[in-house]
């Protein structure tokens, strides 16, 4: 009972009875209260003298991760592609359609209110997370791409018209760029006679900067870039891109699906005008995810979907809208979903995002040294150096191993999940010139050990497929 | 009775590809659309009647099938090369040996020239790139030659060329992805885009048909029997299945042969209908590959059937299909391709 106090003040509130009633429900619950509030106090208490890293600590909160594939123990690299779920965002999911489910923001009765109040906290907990200054500057979504394409159909068809002048409105994005942060700007190019401009890589295989800040004109209108490449694992240097931008009165979009998990990211530092994430790449569940979205520009903003929620009052000839975030929130959220994502911001802020991506880049360097000593590999982006952090990832090839060989085997043989194809990043494996390339990704409840397997499992598939030729 | 007839046609076609049922329990609908897809509306028909004998006389296969819990196609209905194939990955038990097996099979695939590598011969829907090409050699059986980047790719294209090349079109058309179960590579069968392997054997088999097709309007029609024979213009068909049995059932009324009879006198026996009707429409299928040579000389090969019977009360859609095709076996056997079955309780009409 005091775990649940402490964790989950939320349920101070809750009706006794549903408590005694759910008598098994809470053993279950006590002893994974017990198991996690363990594994932080170890974590808070031991930090300084124990040789027993965050990986090995965290990974008893994945229940996932213990289990064997293929006949191997299961070595899961798959993280950029979706993280695994401890068991405390489960949990809140669970809870809430155990104890209060009931729809959003219309409801008087008591469960309605619950949830409400719940699915508000956890917009707060977003906010808090990404250090937004106002909780109506998250605008929940689908995902990272739905938070995209509502930018790109609610702003951008307003903002990338030519207007009054006669050149075209620029928007700028690198050939790096995940799919749906280039797709969206084409159809919107397509409909309003936007040029897009692609910034390509500089030898050390980042995205040169130099040249963006060359592109950036009075033209431009829009820099839509990431924050942390998929592929390449280098960062964009986003606190300077902004100033750039915006003293040409160009807004910027960051897309920080690879960032927001892994790393502290403060918009008020940024100052980026808008923000994305998904929240299956930060612990917690897929069908949710947001857009950050600076208060002015979100108020002048058209809606994207229309529907229930995102109105102020319906007439058969039309309608008006909602303020923001609502305006942009037709229909039915997914409720338990977003209560689990605030749930997962409350994990991770209780691990600490610092001490994440201090672990995190020690992992990155030991992946990229063990990987790069391996003959025949070679690895994209940049080399980790002084001033060079790369994140917890490898995209790489083996030289006459096509990837899908090298994934397939490693999962069939060994276990090792990782990824192989073009991550959703088609035209920079065109511009590097592979049709697709193996990818191992790691996050915070991976070890060294981790690493080490993959390793060696990468090691005796080259092997067996070099016996062959 | 259109209703009624589309709903018939549906599940027909549903049950043609029994990997439908096992494998894919979420969603029928995208992996019917994967079958049917790549295979051009008119030439879908085709394929449609095709498959249903091989499928619904299931007492037959259920015996032979190696895989007891699963409703498998049987290793009997393969072309005779990849049965032997699937029995030697079969006797190979251990996984890595299984690969190398594979492996040792692209090693050794005759290469593809790179001027066939083209956009119309690569499978869709693989990481890695695979070209596959088809031609006819002199006796009509059809060849296969294909590539890939992937070596394990390149071993399962192997696989499928040395198990189908050399096959006439209707053995190819009739193979189902089931047997790579059988292989135990644990290829994944679900139809998602990703899926090479099926695609893989999607496009050796439309390429099969499309030779068929494309020598098929190279020579006049060649059917003996006696029925009127109408000059089948695939160009021109509609695209669903039901309104092509529909529009030319009206106007081509043909004389029953002795099948025809036959069938009809089994279930009026049978099921002691209110109303039967049985309409012989194998001349809207006269021309194609299964029709010639394996129906015999009455050339009777496809049939559409109306019964209105009590003995259909309290029965699903697909029980009564089941009973009708019973009752019909000796006919399936013999050289009856495909029925098309509409069958009601006198309540229902």
């Amino acid at each position: 009972m005091e775990g649940v106090a402490m964790k989950l003040p939320s349920f101070k509130s809750l009706a006794p009875t549903a408590i005694s009633v759910a008598s098994t429900f809470s053993i279950r619950r006590s002893l994974s209260f017990a198991r996690r509030s363990s594994s932080l106090s170890a974590a808070t208490i031991t930090a300084d003298s124990e040789p027993v890293s965050l990986g090995h600590r965290a990974r008893k909160d994945f229940r996932i991760l213990h289990q064997e594939v293929n006949g191997s123990k299961l070595v899961y690299l798959d993280s950029a592609a979706t993280s695994q779920k401890p068991a405390a965002v489960l949990e809140a999911l669970q809870n809430y359609y155990e104890f209060y489910n009931s729809n959003v923001h219309r409801g008087i009765h008591y469960l309605s209110a619950k949830a409400t109040d719940e699915f508000e906290l956890a917009r707060k907990k977003v906010a808090r997370f990404i250090n937004a200054s106002d909780s109506r500057e998250i605008v929940f979504t689908r995902n990272a791409t739905e938070a995209i394409n509502l930018v790109a159909y609610s702003w951008g068809l307003s903002n990338l018209k030519p207007g009054d002048e006669v050149c075209a409105p620029l928007v700028i994005l690198t050939v790096a760029e995940h799919h749906s942060c280039i797709v969206p700007w084409q159809i919107v190019s397509q409909k309003t006679g936007a040029v897009l401009k692609f910034v390509t890589l500089n030898e050390d295989e980042v995205p040169d900067i130099d040249m963006l800040r060359e592109m950036i004109s009075e033209k431009t209108k829009l820099v839509a870039v990431h924050h942390v490449s998929n592929v390449l694992a280098s960062s964009l240097p986003i606190e300077e891109i902004v100033v750039w931008a915006h003293e040409v009165g160009a807004k910027v979009l960051v897309d920080a699906c690879q960032s927001v998990p892994h790393m502290v990211v403060d918009v008020q530092k940024l100052n980026a005008d808008f923000l994305v994430a998904s929240s299956h790449k930060m612990c917690g569940p897929t069908g949710i995810g947001f857009l950050y979205g600076k208060s002015d520009l979100l108020l002048a903003m058209p809606p994207f979907l229309g529907g229930g929620e995102m109105i102020s009052d319906v007439f058969l000839d039309h309608s008006t809208y909602a303020e923001p975030p609502s305006r942009f929130e037709a229909g039915t959220p997914a409720i338990g979903e977003a209560i689990a994502l605030g749930a997962a911001c409350d994990y991770l802020s209780d691990i600490g995002m610092p001490k994440i991506h201090e672990y995190e880049v020690e992992l990155a360097k030991y992946l990229y040294e063990t990987l790069a000593s391996v003959p025949d590999v070679r690895i994209y982006g940049p080399r980790p150096s002084e001033s060079v952090q790369r994140a917890a990832l490898c995209s790489f090839n083996v030289e006459g191993l096509h990837p899908t060989d090298l994934a397939t085997f490693l999962d069939q043989q060994h276990g090792v999940a990782i990824r192989s194809g073009h991550h959703c990043a088609q035209p920079l494996h065109r511009y590097l010139g592979v049709n697709a390339s193996a990818r191992a990704s790691l996050y915070f409840y991976n070890t060294k050990e981790d690493v080490d397997s993959f390793i060696v499992a990468l090691a005796d598939t080259v092997s067996f497929f070099n016996s062959f030729k | 009775m259109a209703a009624s007839m589309s709903s018939s046609c549906y599940l027909s076609s549903l049950r043609l590809i029994p990997f439908n049922r096992t494998f894919f329990s979420s969603v029928n609908p995208p992996s019917k659309n994967l079958i049917l897809r790549p295979i051009p509306s008119f030439l879908r028909t085709i394929v449609t009647f095709l498959k249903i004998p091989t499928v619904i006389v299931s007492p037959l296969s259920a015996s032979s099938s190696p895989s007891s819990s699963v409703d498998l196609q049987p290793i009997e209905e393969l072309p005779p090369k990849l049965q032997e194939i699937v029995k030697l990955f079969q006797s190979v038990q251990e996984p890595k040996a299984k690969y190398e097996q594979l492996l040792f099979y692209g090693k050794n695939l005759k290469p593809l020239d790179s001027r066939f590598k083209t956009r119309e011969n690569k499978v869709e829907g693989c990481v890695s790139q695979v070209w596959v090409r088809a031609f006819f050699d002199e006796e009509r059986n059809v060849v296969y030659e294909a590539d890939s980047d992937s070596v394990l790719t390149k071993g399962l294209a192997a696989l499928l060329v040395n198990g189908l090349s050399g096959r006439p079109v209707t053995e190819i058309l009739r193979v189902t992805p089931d047997f790579a179960v059988l292989l135990g590579l644990q290829q994944s069968l679900t139809p998602s885009r990703n899926n090479g392997f099926l695609n893989m054997l999607k496009l050796m088999q439309k390429k099969a048909l499309s030779l068929e097709v494309k020598a098929e309007e190279g020579t006049s029609e060649s059917t003996t029997d006696e029925a009127s024979v109408v000059e089948v213009d695939l160009e021109s068909k509609p695209p669903s299945v039901v309104e092509v049995e529909e529009s030319e059932s009206v106007s081509n009324v043909v004389a029953l042969g002795s099948r025809g009879m036959r069938i009809r006198e089994k279930l009026e026996k049978e099921l002691n209908p209110v109303e039967l009707e049985v309409e012989d429409v194998s001349y809207q299928h006269a021309g194609h590959a299964a029709v010639r040579g394996s129906a015999g000389a009455d050339g009777e090969t496809h049939f559409n059937l109306r019964v209105v019977s009590d003995a259909f009360q309290g029965k699903s859609l697909v029980k009564r299909h089941r009973m009708v095709y019973d009752l019909l076996q000796e006919e399936l056997q013999s050289g009856l391709h495909a029925l098309s079955i509409v069958a009601k309780t006198p309540a229902e009409v």
